[in-house]
């Protein structure tokens, strides 16, 4: 039996390996299989990527963002689109599932061709595609905050960095509620960055750290932080605790005692929708920093507040500060394809041009419900004013500080070893360029 | 007597089976397919994995997501070790966490051919570890699935915990794909598509011989009824630990092969609904059955990928559903109904193959398991 | 900063303030695993889907709440009797089937969690939901430095008496004896003219219930969501195995998971505390892999 079973093997391994191998030969080159045709012709709809989560885990705050996308998209097209041709969104779920993401990025760039792709909430999302979007020289429109330390040539983000976010939030509050302050975050990448940022600032402005605690991702049993927290004595907290476990966090706060009055927390996270969840007797008195409210006084706002939720798109009620975000980041796209077509015309427009020919570009305080943002032409990321909002009794924000100036996003501010990211690439201390960093 | 238990049959299924999914790329030159399809390998990978385990070696393993992310990782830190040279030594998230030198967990990985190695080594080690001790404390059964279960959770806050030497939750972004001596893998050449199938090829062929020989013999007879095999003199801990650390050895393969064609890994992958989904599509598909697994990975897979998006939130939903249905009216699976099915088209009486007098190729499922 | 020292300071106030709270988060624990110990001890299924019974006790408490205008007091048993009504359903629809098969038990369950977190995702949305409980649970006791919320004494409260309640139950009365016998060994007590069938279906219904109750508290504690449910059952579980299915076993297990967790995250920090615990689980389990109170039964 065992000199049957070894032959029968060897026979198939022999028939199978030629039959396998044979046909390498027939199998055209891939490149050539799609790159002659154009991303954008004239006169045809200008298709572009969706990809946000819409079940799972981070539907929540990505939901919003594909229908702010929608809305943005009507609003675009009815004005008379791009260059007269109207953009044309294609929506996917990624399902919270970063298998998916990554696997929808490839649909969209190598199947769907689309010209742009607007996605992700997550860091880790957005590095689960990076690869992708960087190996077909892709564009990406990242609209969240996050903590910077990329430089890569196929990405714009709307959203703030480290250095803008907390930057005028942490001396406010030292000056409001004391020097000693206590940072809490949950445990991964971005609070931590968020918090070395912040200790710079703090540190700038005469404070103290009594403590620094990271709670699991998704935990929502706070009690022995605040515990250390009532041991510390801070004049505040600084939150950058997320999603679920942000809600228990503000909860467990007041249920433990803690008066907001003496003791807020000042968060970068926050905003309007976790206010509602939570209730408002549980916001109230806390601070955000965010380059956005729902509740910013000006006519721009005004407009895209009513219109959106009384679009079929405003079903949830809120325009969130990462939906803002999101929505300017499709104007971003407008003017940066409009000139990118002016300066190279249809036949060589790429998604590269287009990020290439972004550098500078305004989306001005009429269009912008923030005010005036800009997209800074060395890193590609958003100069803006970052605001300070204190909850209010009804879950609105009220503005207490405005940024005089738009802050210059700096994703290295922290690592200046590492260099200064340009629109070629990083350029370390001694000269060499890298690109492609993440 | 039905054709399904015919050992000979059942060789020339797989062959057949193999021999469509070789000449797939002789028809398709789509980039992103084939990178697609590479991709349903290795989930084709993990559901032998579990089939292996489970459906012959009865032991149900909810934390396949360890080996198979510990394999992930260790590619990741090759491929991103191939990036570095001299004037750019160690991978920039480690500047970004106040790291000045490359940490001693790393240093291996600077060699390709050491860092595939411990790709591969350090999850099967871990198996047999984990494995030797649960099952030397004659810890089986449900509890044995939820310690696995356990043990990645723990595993993820691990990974995600350290911080400077994992990048954490954002997970490790090799820049370039997999260089071997001076040759790349393109992710989306029929060339990974052949790497990924010939490994598939290799490990259910392999799979399907361990199943034949006489350590399968004992592995089945420990499904049915550990206790029994005890008595007989047999060590049941380490048939069950060895057992449990093959179909860990081939997630890791599989975990290398996922790095090679995502360039991408994160804690994500020690998610206990990745894990569980591993379990579904064996479930699914007939966890008896080698490539009834693999099949119901490649039919749940492709099913989210094209069907997912015309469902949108009703998709996990339908899944559920669909996988309680299989469950309780389909414990064999999918392949089941093919069993069935070819069970009424009985062969005549055929000698048997050799000294094979049981049907070891049709694993009966027993009670109480 | 917090990563680096293994023991920070220590003040005496504070780390008894650290046990009290061990108290109440072993309390939390065991409320959650209590439903569970009783669907494994009884029946020896795995119920992948008890996370998911928690979050509809939470999601019947908020629908409760926000369309009948029920206050929460009501809302708490309300649940109970809501949730044990599902798992009646679920136990005559699927469970039934399964019970000589454990290891599909866990599996038809899974595809039920699935199945209830995406319906309640597609009725309610994904977003949080609000519970409100009257003012008096909103804020803290004081005695001394000793400093505890309400709410997490109502949880305390409430998981004692249920685990009295059980207790009595199995211990006190008639149906509790039934239990008991076909826990032992469910083909005697047949014999004996105990239907195993009812006791089956009714057990499976109260840990469900309880499941139920649990929820509707948490959800005030934390959060309301579809995937609520998913971070306690793993903890649940791991109650009951060290446990060792057992009533006592749970409780001791829980008591003692919760106070070292809570020990742990005083002296180091949360995410390295949940770690130690797991690896002590394991090594405990290793050394004694019945649990802790393992009941006097046929081997599963």
């Amino acid at each position: 039996m065992g000199t049957h079973r070894r032959d029968f093997l060897k026979k198939t391994a022999l028939v199978g390996g030629a039959l396998v191998a044979a046909p390498y030969g027939f199998v055209r080159n891939i490149d050539q299989a799609w790159g002659a045709e154009s991303w954008v012709k004239k006169g045809q709809p200008i298709k572009i990527g969706v990809l946000f989560s819409l079940s799972g885990a981070l539907a929540v705050p990505e939901e919003d963002s594909t229908l702010v996308m929608q809305y943005a998209i009507d609003e675009i097209n009815k004005a008379g689109g791009i260059d007269g041709s109207p953009i044309e969104p294609v929506i996917v779920d990624a399902k919270s599932d970063f298998t998916v993401y990554s696997e929808k990025t490839k649909e969209l760039i190598l199947r769907n061709k689309v010209v742009a792709l607007f996605g992700c909430y997550t860091s880790a999302s957005r590095k689960a595609i990076m690869p992708t979007v960087m190996a077909q020289n892709h564009l990406l429109y990242y609209p969240t905050c996050y903590e910077g330390a990329e430089c890569t040539q196929n990405a714009i983000c709307t959203g703030p960095l480290a250095n803008q976010h907390s930057k005028d939030l942490i001396p406010f509050m030292v000056e409001k509620f004391g020097k000693k302050v206590f940072f809490v975050g949950s445990n991964y990448v971005w609070p931590k960055e968020s918090n070395k940022n912040a200790k710079i600032w703090l540190q700038q402005a005469g404070g103290e750290l009594v403590g620094e605690e990271y709670i699991p991702l998704g935990s929502s049993e706070f009690g022995p932080v605040l515990n250390k927290i009532r041991e510390a004595k801070p004049g505040f907290i600084f939150s950058t605790v997320v999603g679920a476990s942000d809600i228990a966090f503000h909860k467990q706060f007041k249920q433990e005692g803690f008066k907001v009055d003496s003791m807020p927390i000042a968060s970068l996270t926050t905003g309007e929708i976790e206010t509602r969840a939570m209730g408002n007797e549980f916001g109230a008195g806390h601070f955000l920093s965010a380059p956005y409210f729902q509740t910013m006084d000006n006519p721009t706002n005004h407009k895209f507040v009513e219109g959106f939720l009384k679009s079929k798109y405003g079903k949830n009620g809120t325009t969130h500060y990462n939906m803002e975000e999101t929505y300017i980041s499709a104007y971003v796209f407008k003017y940066g394809l409009e000139k990118a077509l002016a300066a190279v015309g249809y036949d060589a427009l790429t998604p590269r041009a287009i990020r290439d020919h972004s550098g500078g570009i305004k989306v001005e305080a009429d269009v912008a419900p923030e005010g005036l943002i800009w997209i800074d032409d060395k890193n590609f990321n958003t100069w803006l004013k970052p605001k300070i909002g204190q909850c209010q009794a009804d879950g609105s924000f009220k503005i207490v500080k405005s940024a005089d100036e738009n802050v210059a996003p700096d994703p290295y501010s922290i690592y200046p070893e590492s260099g200064k990211c340009t629109a070629d690439g990083l350029v370390a201390p001694d000269g060499k360029i890298r690109k492609s960093v993440i | 007597m039905n054709i399904f238990y015919n050992v000979k049959a059942q060789w020339l299924a797989y062959v057949a089976f193999f021999l469509v999914l070789g000449l797939i790329p002789a028809y398709v030159d789509d980039g992103f397919l084939l990178n697609q399809m590479s991709t349903y390998g290795v989930y084709g990978l993990l559901a032998l994995a579990i089939s292996l385990c489970w459906g012959f070696g009865g032991i149900l393993n909810l934390g396949l997501g360890i080996p198979f992310g510990l394999g992930a990782y260790g590619m990741a830190m090759t491929m991103q070790m191939q990036s570095q040279d001299s004037s750019n030594p160690i991978p920039p998230f480690m500047l970004n966490n106040s790291l000045d030198h490359l940490p001693m967990l790393w240093v291996p990985f600077n060699s390709t051919v050491i860092g595939i190695a411990l790709a591969l080594i350090v999850p099967t080690l871990f198996c047999a570890i984990f494995g030797g001790l649960m099952f030397r404390a004659r810890v089986s059964g449900p509890f044995f699935a939820i310690m696995t279960l356990a043990m990645l959770s723990a595993w993820y806050t691990l990974i995600l915990d350290l911080q400077p030497y994992t990048n954490g939750v954002n997970g490790i972004t090799p820049p370039a794909p997999l260089k071997i001596g001076g040759f790349t893998l393109d992710p989306y050449s029929p060339l990974a598509y052949w790497t990924v199938f010939a490994l598939l090829l290799i490990a259910t062929f392999a799979a399907k011989l361990m199943t034949l020989s006489r350590f399968g013999l004992v592995v089945q007879a420990v499904r049915g009824d550990a206790e029994r095999v005890r008595f007989l003199g047999y060590n049941v801990a380490s048939y069950e630990t060895a057992i449990y650390t093959i179909s860990g050895l081939i997630a890791a393969i599989a975990g290398c092969c996922w790095v090679t064609l995502t360039q991408y890994v994160s804690p994500a992958q020690f998610d206990t609904t990745l894990s569980l989904s591993m379990v579904i599509w064996a479930g699914v598909g007939g966890r008896l059955s080698l490539i009834g697994s693999i099949v119901g990975a490649f039919i749940i897979m492709g099913a989210q990928s094209y069907l997912g998006d015309a469902l949108l939130a009703t998709w996990l939903l339908v899944l559920g559903g669909f996988f309680i249905l299989v469950v309780r009216f389909l414990p064999k699976g999918l392949i089941g109904l093919v069993e069935s099915l070819l069970g009424r088209f009985p062969v005549g009486l055929k000698k048997s193959n050799g000294d094979h007098q049981l049907p070891s190729g049709a694993m009966f499922p027993q009670a109480g398991e | 900063m917090a990563l680096g020292s293994f023991f920070g300071s220590f003040e005496l106030s504070s780390f008894i303030n650290a046990l009290i709270l061990g108290v109440s988060i072993a309390s939390i624990w065991l409320l959650a695993a209590l439903g569970l110990t009783i669907i494994y001890g009884t029946a020896g299924v795995i119920n992948m889907a008890h996370g998911e019974f928690i979050m509809l006790g939470a999601y019947s408490s908020y629908t409760l709440q926000s369309y009948l205008g029920l206050p929460f007091f009501l809302c708490v048993p309300a649940s109970f009797v809501i949730v044990a009504a599902v798992g009646l359903i679920l136990e005559r629809g699927l469970i039934r089937y399964l019970y000589k098969r454990p290891l599909d038990t866990l599996l038809a369950t899974f595809g039920v969690s699935l199945v209830l977190m995406q319906g309640v995702r597609l009725i309610f949305g994904s977003d949080p939901k609000y519970l409100a409980v009257p003012q008096i649970f909103q804020n803290n006791m004081q005695l001394g430095f000793l400093n505890i919320s309400v709410f997490r004494v109502v949880v305390l409260a409430v998981t004692i008496g249920a685990a009295v309640a059980l207790w009595a139950l199995f211990y006190r009365t008639r149906f509790g004896v039934q239990v008991r016998a076909v826990m032992q060994n469910k083909e005697m007590a047949a014999s004996f003219g105990i239907d195993a069938d009812r006791v089956y279906m009714l057990t499976f219904a109260l840990g469900a219930g309880l499941a139920g109750l649990a929820g509707s508290l948490f959800g005030v504690l934390n959060i309301v969501l579809p995937t609520m449910g998913a971070s306690y059952v793993v903890q649940a579980f791991l109650v009951v195995v060290v446990g060792g299915g057992t009533l006592a076993g749970s409780v001791v297990a829980g008591g003692a998971t919760g106070e070292l967790q809570s020990i742990f995250a005083y002296f180091t920090n949360d995410t390295f505390a949940r770690f130690v615990l797991f690896v002590l689980i394991v090594v405990f389990l290793r050394i004694r892999p019945q649990g802790l109170f393992a009941p006097s039964a046929t081997r599963r």
